[in-house]
């Protein structure tokens, strides 16, 4: 057996106990807007992200005035190029965070969206 | 019989038939189009709007008008320019100012030709309360028109993007040359998603109203 395997599962173990990121998981864009108040307007957001080459899925919680993109693998999107589509849109922008959280989990911690 | 009552009624009927569209967001989102319907008693509305940015939008649409006391009838046909003038984005809340202006072609039974118009909204919004105020302006040959609209919204819980959105909507309506003098009243209930909106409800007479919306 190559030793290399059992120290690269030990590493991913610890990593995974410790919350680090996961190997060959992409980051997620994490963006608190305002002006999010009304699903009917809000269905834009996730238009304008999916012409998006680099943009997965999308979430948009109004409760937590929060749009969070998953972004696909080796890909990015630039914090300008986000901010302009959500601009763009018809929101502000307040803050961009890049995290290593999937969509599904922060869709799961936030209770809804979509 | 003058003539200008019926003129008075007919565009009165036009501004009343035109309450109810006027009355939602005219810009949707940028490359968006949106599908519109409304009928009541006295007719049928429909028009198709493409929003080429979040600022700007252009509308065309028909409605049908029947009953009318002297023309019978009335068919109206315009296209509409509007435009997003302001827009305030709160932490959990939203307030526009749009403007928008248009041409139309006008028919009953006394009268064919040209009906431009221009109009205005204020509205602001949070998920439990949504207030608008509407003005318009129609002309045509000999006639004008004016129309004022408030709107007062409740939503009875807070939706998310996921949920379906529940509003108990009261409208006052007040127009010049009105056969019907005064405020009238509407109260409805409104429905909606990110992809469609229903609303079903009746105004102070008893009239049903009905109208549904698609994003597309």
């Amino acid at each position: 057996m190559n030793p290399m395997i059992p120290r690269t599962l030990a590493a991913m173990a610890l990593a995974m106990a410790l919350g680090l990121p996961q190997p060959g998981f992409a980051k997620t864009l994490k963006m608190e807007v305002n002006g999010l108040v009304c699903s009917f307007c809000a269905h834009g957001i996730q238009s304008a992200f999916a012409k998006e080459p680099a943009a997965g899925e999308v979430l948009v919680s109004l409760e937590n005035r929060l749009v969070a993109v998953e972004l696909k693998d080796g890909q990015d999107i630039a914090d300008a190029t986000a901010k302009k589509l959500l601009t763009e849109a018809g929101y502000t922008v307040v803050s961009i965070r890049r995290v290593d959280t999937p969509v599904a989990t922060l869709r799961a911690e936030v209770g809804g969206g979509d | 019989m003058s003539l200008r009552l019926p003129l008075a009624a007919a565009t009165a009927a036009v501004a009343m038939a035109m309450a109810a569209p006027a009355a939602a967001r005219p810009i949707t989102y940028t490359g968006g189009t949106m599908l519109m319907a409304e009928s009541n008693a006295d007719g049928r509305h429909a028009s198709f709007t493409y929003s080429h940015s979040f600022r700007w939008a252009t509308s065309v649409g028909a409605l049908r008008h029947d009953g009318l006391a002297t023309t019978g009838h009335l068919d109206l046909e315009y296209v509409r320019v509007a435009h997003l003038v302001r827009r305030w984005n709160f932490p959990a809340a939203q307030a526009n100012a749009f403007v928008w202006g248009g041409l139309g072609h006008a028919r009953t039974g006394v009268s064919d030709g040209l009906s431009p118009h221009v109009g205005l909204q204020l509205d602001y919004e949070t998920r439990r309360i949504y207030t608008a105020f509407n003005s318009e302006l129609y002309e045509g040959d000999g006639w004008s028109h004016r129309m004022d609209m408030a709107t007062l919204g409740w939503a009875p819980y807070e939706h998310d993007i996921d949920r379906l959105a529940t509003w108990i909507v009261v409208r006052g309506t007040h127009t010049t040359n009105a056969a019907e003098t005064g405020v009238v009243g509407q109260a409805f209930l409104r429905f909606f998603t990110p992809k469609w909106w229903l609303e079903v409800g009746a105004d102070e007479n008893g009239e049903p109203i009905a109208g549904l919306m698609v994003n597309f």
